[in-house]
């Protein structure tokens, strides 16, 4: 098939540098982001003076009422230019969901177009020292806020919890088999070095204990707010040639969003996965290969729920049967398909979609180390809600 | 309903040129929804743009609605990050599907509490929740519990 996506396999990623994982960094974000992003240039072989572009989506992911300051809770890419003494030819935030793929849009389609030639991407995730990560004082509820909060709903658990029980109801599912996913997660993610997770796996009774905030959701289906950042450097498959690592491809990418308006997180299971099958139907189209060829898909797990909703608009398993699919080993790493063998968001702590991005590199170049994968060439790494984020695919061999 | 004593501190909507006409009627527990001057079809919440007919001066009017309705999903909050629902806790938000317009949505409070049986189809009213004096929010009952 023909890819729609004429930038297939024109621009890789040729280094990363992930730095520690943890509930409070000893230094300000945007330290860290800089010394992660200096670590990152130096891992793909090239200097300072090589890079010539910038890109992030430096949301702070937050309901609460924490500040957003750039250098101290957020990290834009004009911020880390400036700090890094860089004019850069181009420098741009992705400013909707799916920071993560959004992101590599913008870099891949800078690098294919000349406007760059050495991208810089990186994602700083900020946990607020003070206050309840979710926490808002509002006495009052003004502007989209107005038609929610009033009545107590408010924040991303009753955003995901609506979803997840209609989910639960419409297929006679069980919150009780959402304990294989956190298992996985965790098994994976306490293998990783830089994980907040690092040897602290937890089993299926853990997680049934585990204290609920919002039915069907519990605070272990939700990825612990973190310190941590980020950064992959990009650049043209001419270019990536010459570089020590072995380079990865951009494949295609899709973003899906939903067809309607809606309260503030109203996120109806139609409305996802309307988008998740038009987001599938996008890759292959983009892409030219079928999902059936992808044997890294790094499905994104910020909220537990997320892996189902994925798993089915992938068609990795029939529609309303990712409950039983989890359950019976369908996605171990060892013998089932790896969807989270990087850990994902559960694994590791909140960094969006990072790890899933990160797992695609780290396996398709040959870098996992004692996770490496047996079969590696295709990577699909995904972020946020199918119907507002998306995804990238990866090739090991350009295409 | 509550008494507005014991619902002091929840935060309270701000009306604007958008939503004025919707907090006018709830507050007098009447259930007024945005339906286009251009196309006669119901949105909520309303914006600028009526999103059935694109018309981006769709005169919005607030119409008295029959507030029964279809539960499609719930939760129950057993934590709140907002102020004011600590006393609350647990209580249980549903997502209701409107009968007067196919997939217009609201999610409201359950006043029937935490420990009443709900299934996906179970019928409710609109019901109103006091905040302050002059100021109701939406909510919702089990129609055979009301």
């Amino acid at each position: 098939m023909t890819p729609r996506f004429s930038a297939r396999s024109q621009v890789a990623i040729v280094g990363y540098a992930q730095s520690p994982i943890v509930r409070h960094a000893a230094v300000p974000l945007g330290a860290l982001a800089l010394d992660t992003a200096l670590a990152a240039i130096a891992d793909a072989g090239l200097t300072k003076d090589d890079i010539d572009g910038f890109t992030t989506g430096s949301l702070l992911p937050t309901s609460g009422s924490h500040a957003s300051v750039d250098g101290v809770s957020i990290v834009t890419a004009n911020w880390l230019a400036e700090q890094l003494g860089i004019n850069p030819r181009f420098c741009a935030g992705f400013q909707g969901f799916g920071q993560i793929p959004g992101s590599v849009t913008m870099a891949v389609n800078a690098l294919a177009t000349g406007a760059a030639d050495y991208v810089v991407l990186h994602r700083a995730l900020h946990n607020p020292p003070k206050g309840r990560y979710h926490g808002n004082p509002m006495t009052h509820a003004p502007g989209a806020m107005q038609w929610t909060a009033p009545q107590g709903y408010f924040g991303p658990l009753t955003m995901i919890a609506l979803p997840y029980n209609e989910y639960l109801q419409r297929y006679h599912a069980s919150r009780d088999a959402m304990a294989a996913v956190l298992v996985e997660a965790r098994a994976n993610g306490s293998r990783i070095p830089w994980s907040y997770w690092h040897e602290r796996p937890i089993t299926t009774q853990d997680y049934l204990d585990a204290r609920v905030i919002a039915d069907p959701i519990g605070v272990l289906d939700c990825d612990i707010p973190v310190d941590g950042v980020a950064a992959f450097i990009l650049t043209r498959a001419d270019r990536a040639r010459d570089l020590p690592n072995r380079p990865v491809y951009v494949a295609g990418y899709a973003m899906g969003s939903p067809r309607r308006p809606r309260l503030p997180v109203h996120w109806p299971l139609d409305d996802i996965m309307e988008a998740g099958f038009e987001v599938a139907r996008r890759l292959e189209e983009a892409s030219g290969l079928s999902l059936r060829e992808v044997d890294v898909p790094q499905l994104y797990d910020g909220f537990s729920p997320f892996v189902y909703f994925w798993l089915e608009a992938l068609g990795i398993c029939p529609v309303g049967e990712a409950h039983r699919f989890v359950q019976d080993g369908g996605i171990r790493t060892d013998g089932g398909v790896p969807i989270l063998s990087g850990g994902g968001a559960l694994g590791n702590g909140r960094m969006h979609g990072v790890p899933q991005m990160l797992e695609c590199y780290l396996q398709l170049a040959q870098r996992a180390g004692e996770r490496q994968l047996p079969s590696a060439s295709i990577g699909l790494a995904c972020h946020s809600s199918p119907h507002f984020g998306g995804a990238v695919m990866y090739s090991a061999e350009p295409l | 309903m509550s008494d507005v004593s014991e619902v002091a501190g929840k935060p309270i909507p701000v009306p604007d040129a958008q939503s004025a006409g919707y907090w006018t009627a709830a507050a007098e527990h009447v259930l007024a929804l945005a339906r286009c001057g251009r196309c006669d079809r119901f949105t909520h919440p309303p914006g600028v743009v009526c999103p059935h007919c694109l018309s981006t001066d769709p005169a919005f009017v607030f119409v008295p609605v029959d507030g029964r309705g279809t539960v499609r999903s719930w939760t129950v909050v057993r934590d709140s990050f907002l102020p004011g629902f600590a006393a609350d806790v647990p209580f249980v938000l549903v997502d209701v599907e409107l009968d007067v317009q196919a997939d217009l949505r609201l999610v409201g409070r359950l006043a029937d509490g935490p420990d009443a049986p709900l299934h996906q189809g179970d019928r409710v009213v609109t019901v109103f929740d006091d905040l302050a004096p002059g100021v109701a929010v939406p909510a919702f009952a089990l129609e055979a519990a009301s």
